[in-house]
């Protein structure tokens, strides 16, 4: 009788939840709703299915416990029943089929009218590319990506010339206008999702994967990657900004093109926000996967070894070309070494560090 | 001890060892399934580029079918009771699956020396891949050889051996088969 | 069929002589089945041991400073990759498998022993490779137990750059051997060494299910194994199969042109199937033990065959369900998410046939029973949030979320653990001769069950929410309230307790080897073979002088024509009072 008591209480629970639970689906942002609505048949049909055999089963325990001396009812098969069984349960399927497939046409179907951005992920942080105004993109190759061509960008190509680069993770977007997003890593796998605006989609380095939506709400929203993509992983975080056509178009207007990138001298900040290094350093004394950069500048720092030393420009310059040489103490060796960075850029990024303690 | 029989309803009429072997050929052929599933999707990416074949695999080829003629001298002579040809089968057989093999090595030799290293190109990999992997399986053959010639040879246990030479048989000419499909497809593609 | 017997008692030649051939390089199905049970509780121990260590930080970040973001990642992966393969397949199929083939069909012993012993020590090596890679520099592969390139085998991924990686898969490859051996011996001993009167269609459903989940994983593992293998070649000798051109570290690797992709789609042909593997058994499990404590036959045992059969074909077909989002070609997610809600009726029909066995039953609330019973709510509840998931629209906002997590945690964590104790508390008696303590089954489970349900149940709420699955912390991010920390702790503590209460049923399982109530003969009065052995637990060879004839199906409880309420399957008519 315990286990009835218990399990009816749990199936009564597990229907209740639904309406009072603390945790629902992010307020939507974009023109997604119908994967929600197909989520809420979902949940009526399944739920449906789970309360009837559930309580059958209890019902069962309750109706015809052990007694003994008594037989049960001898009764191998009842094949009419299986059959109703069997087609009730497939009209549910269906039913569940129906909508799912109905929003997936939709989901995969790339509308033509749509503003084109170009989303491209690295390890930890997020870039993005649009076509400029002649329209088109200009011809990325993955041979061709250095510290300072972080997109990989083909410099004779005349329609990449004027393809505006947004680096440092945040972007902004047009309201009520669709987003087509072609998407593509540098790397390793990773997956552009913001929760509020539902849709999902990996970044497979080595191929363009494709995404759209259309936000419909403005305001400030943050990206979350959801494909694992190594130790900073749950770091990889990015903003989306959802501005008035105006002000997009004017804070489209302030970013750089390609071909002024190429003409940029070294520059600490920019450098190390495309390397993606502040997904694990921070920049304001808060802890990371490793050391913060805040205020640390001249400071004493134990390693892993037991010496300690003074993180200096020598000392900047030593972990990023050969990390695994001084370990401060507490962090994981993890860092990958960035041997083929310039002495002018590393020297350029060592001068950033010192103005985060000034 | 009598009603020891295993079981008045074995599967097909077939042995055991049957079972197993037949099973086991299934499960390489899937294993081989997949790699040339990944060879047919790999080849399709801009970076393919073919690898010419060494002459010698037709040499070797040649090899693996006289090493499965081998086979069915030997098991003919297991019927027959025939046991000297019985064993000159069977050495045929495993010599020339030896020499197979030291020519499958051969070739990547060849290749290796002409510069078609095995990271170089995805079609130098994978026909690095695929030649090792059916020689493995080739040289598994040859252990299972080594004991039933073993006792071939010793001349013990001579029920049995008609079902071993065949089995083995059936084995060396399933090798025979996958490397004429998998060859068929490198020099092909 | 001279040549049968011949064969027969050619193996029967194998007497052990002495306590290594007994105890060690045994060749008997028992002992090996016992060895497989004992190395795999074992590590799966361990794969628990991790999963706390995981928890403990989701619920107190930065509590415990020896958990960093590297070794998180370690634990989640080895977790996965245990509790999958190492524990509950070879637990499955090396445990349960082999001692019950044998045993349930009327057999001496499996068809191939020395095959049999060597797909043991096969098993105990692979676990000892992934055991090493726990102590190697940089630690095992923290790749997530998918192992995804490129990022498995590069740097920036824990153990990536290390032997980590290369061991996991070396161990794998291994595993596979080991269970081709095993499973070749089971398809062999199934088709061949059937008791006479043992046709395909009297056989226990349990065999069933483990015929059919053997012959998934020979069809499937080979496709790991090529994965396995041409990682190793990207990783040790730069191939690139999977590796495309990647810039990182601020220069441009020596990979290029592979496709991530074409990674997954192996791992999954394999991953898939290899649900059906854990879940499969487990439903053989709920099969045998519902009819017996119900005391009632198996309701539609054709049915349940050929929806077995159905669904073993099936999850061939259904394995880019777990690629919506990958960046595959979004056609084929039609066909996935048609194939994959199909699967679904066979499946409810198993469960139907489960319930509709309860109605007019005699129903013993045993140990058993209870966890029979918990598995059908549990396996329920998974099941049908699977019907979200494999939606492949529905999937989109879900997928890579908590919700994943709660859905295969319910559907292939809980539920087969619970299949998996009720197993061990049915057929204690048949391996020790002594029965289990009552008492603390019945805590052990109340822990297990109720625990459970609060560990994963949530987990799905927070997934609407859109909480991300692998990370480490969520503390960045504004969209996550604090109420998800709270309910991690929550999770974090019903965790602990989960963990401890298995050691009640490890204390239960060594405890009743001495101390337990001696068991008669056949303590669940079952009409299935391995009860009417001649001594109890069954000696070396089963069956004594003579082996058993089978003259009826193995569910046959509460016959109108019998005084008893079960007639064991080889009872012949006559023999009926």
């Amino acid at each position: 009788m315990a286990f009835v008591i218990v399990t009816a209480i749990i199936v009564i629970g597990t229907v209740l939840w639904n309406f009072v639970s603390p945790w629902w689906f992010s307020p939507l942002a974009s023109n997604w709703g119908f994967l929600d609505t197909t989520i809420l048949i979902s949940l009526s049909i399944t739920g449906i299915a789970f309360v009837l055999v559930s309580t059958f089963i209890l019902y069962c325990v309750v109706k015809f416990p052990y007694r003994e001396g008594h037989k049960s009812e001898y009764e191998p098969e009842n094949p009419a029943l299986e059959l109703k069984l069997t087609i009730i349960t497939a009209l549910g399927v269906i039913a569940l089929l129906a909508p799912g497939l109905y929003a997936w046409k939709l989901y995969i179907s790339l509308p033509a009218d749509a503003l084109e951005v170009e989303g491209v992920g690295q390890q930890w942080v997020w870039s993005y590319r649009f076509p400029g105004e002649d329209g088109v993109y200009g011809n990325t190759s993955g041979r061709l990506f250095s510290s300072k061509n972080t997109f990989g960008l083909d410099p004779d190509d005349p329609y990449g010339q004027d393809d505006i680069l947004i680096r440092g993770g945040e972007v902004h977007l047009p309201i009520n206008q669709k987003v087509v997003f072609q998407l593509r890593s540098k790397d390793v796998l990773h997956d552009f999702y913001v929760p509020q605006f539902r849709a999902k989609m990996d970044l497979v380095p080595g191929q363009q994967s494709n995404l759209w939506f259309e936000p419909t709400i403005l305001g400030t929203y943050e990206v979350a990657c959801a494909e694992y993509c190594g130790t900073g992983h749950y770091a990889m975080r990015g903003v989306v900004v959802v501005d008035t056509q105006e002000a997009f178009n004017g804070w489209l207007a302030k970013q750089p093109t390609f071909a002024e990138t190429m003409n940029e001298g070294a520059n600490g900040e920019q450098i190390v926000q495309t390397l993606g290094c502040v997904a694990c350093h921070s920049v304001d004394g808060s802890d990371g996967i490793g050391p913060t950069w805040g205020g640390t500048y001249g400071t004493n720092r134990s390693l892993s070894s037991g010496e300690t030393v003074v993180v200096d420009e020598d000392y900047i310059k030593t972990s990023i070309v050969n990390p695994m040489s001084q370990i401060a103490e507490g962090y994981a060796p993890v860092m990958p070494a960035y041997a083929t960075l310039s002495d002018e850029e590393l020297t350029a990024i060592a001068d950033y560090i010192k103005t985060l303690s000034e | 001890m009598t009603n020891y029989a295993a079981s008045e309803k074995a599967f097909l009429g077939l042995s055991h060892a049957q079972v197993f072997v037949y099973v086991l050929m299934t499960v390489i052929s899937i294993l081989f399934l997949f790699i040339t599933n990944a060879y047919l999707f790999r080849m399709n990416f801009q970076d393919w580029a073919p690898v010419p074949i060494p002459t010698l695999l037709w040499f070797n080829t040649v090899c693996l079918l006289l090493a499965s003629v081998g086979m069915v001298w030997a098991k003919s002579g297991a019927k027959t009771e025939d046991h000297q040809k019985t064993k000159v089968g069977l050495t045929l057989a495993g010599v020339f699956a030896v020499v197979f093999v030291s020519g499958q090595t051969w070739a990547w030799q060849e290749l290796h020396v002409s510069g078609y290293f095995l990271s170089s190109n995805p079609a130098n990999t994978f026909f690095y891949l695929i030649t090792a992997l059916h020689a493995l399986h080739v040289l598994g053959g040859l252990v299972a050889w080594f004991v039933v010639t073993f006792k071939v040879f010793k001349e013990d246990a001579a029920i049995l051996q008609p079902e071993s030479v065949g089995l083995l048989g059936v084995y060396w000419h399933y090798m025979l088969l996958v490397w004429g499909v998998l060859f068929a497809m490198l020099i092909t593609t | 069929m001279d040549q049968n017997s011949a064969t027969y008692e050619g193996q029967k030649m194998y007497d052990p002589k002495g306590w290594w051939d007994t105890y060690v390089f045994s060749q008997d199905h028992k002992i090996i089945a016992l060895q497989y049970v004992c190395v795999a509780l074992a590590i799966g121990l361990t794969g628990m041991f991790l999963s706390l260590l995981m928890r403990l930080q989701l619920g107190f970040p930065g509590l415990f400073e020896s958990i960093d973001a590297g070794s998180y990642y370690q634990d989640v992966t080895m977790h996965g990759m245990i509790m999958v393969i190492y524990l509950l397949t070879a637990l499955f199929l090396g445990g349960f498998g082999n001692y019950l083939i044998p045993l349930m069909l009327g057999c001496r012993d499996m068809a191939f022993p020395f095959v049999n012993m060597l797909s043991f020590w096969m098993y105990f090596l692979s676990v000892i490779i992934l055991v090493a890679s726990f102590f190697v520099e940089s630690g095992p592969t923290g790749a997530g137990w998918t192992l995804y390139p490129p990022q498995s085998i590069l740097e920036g991924t824990p153990g990536g750059d290390g032997a980590g990686i290369i061991l996991m898969l070396a161990s794998l490859a291994v595993f596979i051997v080991a269970f081709t051996m095993g499973g070749l011996n089971y398809i062999t001993t199934v088709l061949q060494s059937r008791a006479k009167g043992m046709t395909l269609m009297r056989m226990p459903l349990i065999i069933w299910c483990i015929f059919l989940a053997t012959f998934l994983g020979l069809l499937a593992f080979p496709a790991l194994l090529v994965g396995a293998i041409m990682l190793i070649f990207d990783r040790v000798l730069e191939t690139s199969f999977f590796m495309p051109e990647i810039f990182k570290g601020g220069e441009v690797l020596d990979y290029g042109g592979g496709s991530p992709v074409l990674f997954q789609h192996l791992f999954w042909f394999f991953g898939h199937p290899e649900v059906y593997i854990i879940a499969l058994p487990a439903f053989g499990i709920i099969s045998e033990l519902i009819s017996v404590h119900a005391r009632k036959n198996i309701f539609g045992y054709n049915m349940m065959v050929w929806a077995l059969i159905a669904i073993a074909g099936i999850a061939f077909i259904v394995w880019a369900h777990h690629m919506y989002v990958a960046g595959m070609n979004p056609y084929l997610g039609f066909f996935f998410a048609t194939t994959t809600l199909i699967i679904a009726v066979p499946t409810a029909i198993k469960v139907y046939n489960w319930a509709l066995t309860l109605w007019n039953a005699n129903i013993k609330m045993t140990v058993p029973m209870l966890y029979c019973l918990a598995f059908l709510v549990t396996f329920l509840n998974g099941g049908l949030t699977g019907l979200f998931l494999g939606n492949v629209a529905v999937d989109v906002p879900l997928s890579d979320t908590y919700f994943v997590i709660g859905h295969f945690h319910m559907v292939m964590a809980v539920s087969p653990v619970l299949a998996l104790f009720g197993g061990l508390y049915h057929w204690y008696p048949s391996v020790t001769g002594r029965m289990l303590d009552d008492r603390l089954g019945k805590i052990h489970f109340w822990i297990t069950f109720i625990g459970t349900y609060l560990i994963y149940f949530p987990m799905h709420y927070i997934g609407f929410l859109g909480v991300p699955r692998r990370y480490y912390s969520n503390e960045q991010y504004d969209f996550i309230p604090q109420s998800v920390a709270d309910l991690n702790q929550f999770i974090t503590i019903c965790t602990l307790i989960v963990g401890a209460a298995q050691f009640i049923m490890l204390y239960n399982l060594i405890k009743s080897l001495y101390k337990g109530a001696i068991a008669p003969k056949n303590p669940w009065d079952a009409c299935t073979l391995e009860w009417q052995t001649l001594e109890s637990p069954p000696g070396h060879g089963n069956w004594g002088e003579q082996l058993p004839v089978v003259y009826r199906w193995p569910y046959e409880y509460g016959l109108p024509s019998a005084t008893a309420d079960f007639v064991p399957q080889n009872v012949s008519d006559e023999q009926i009072t």
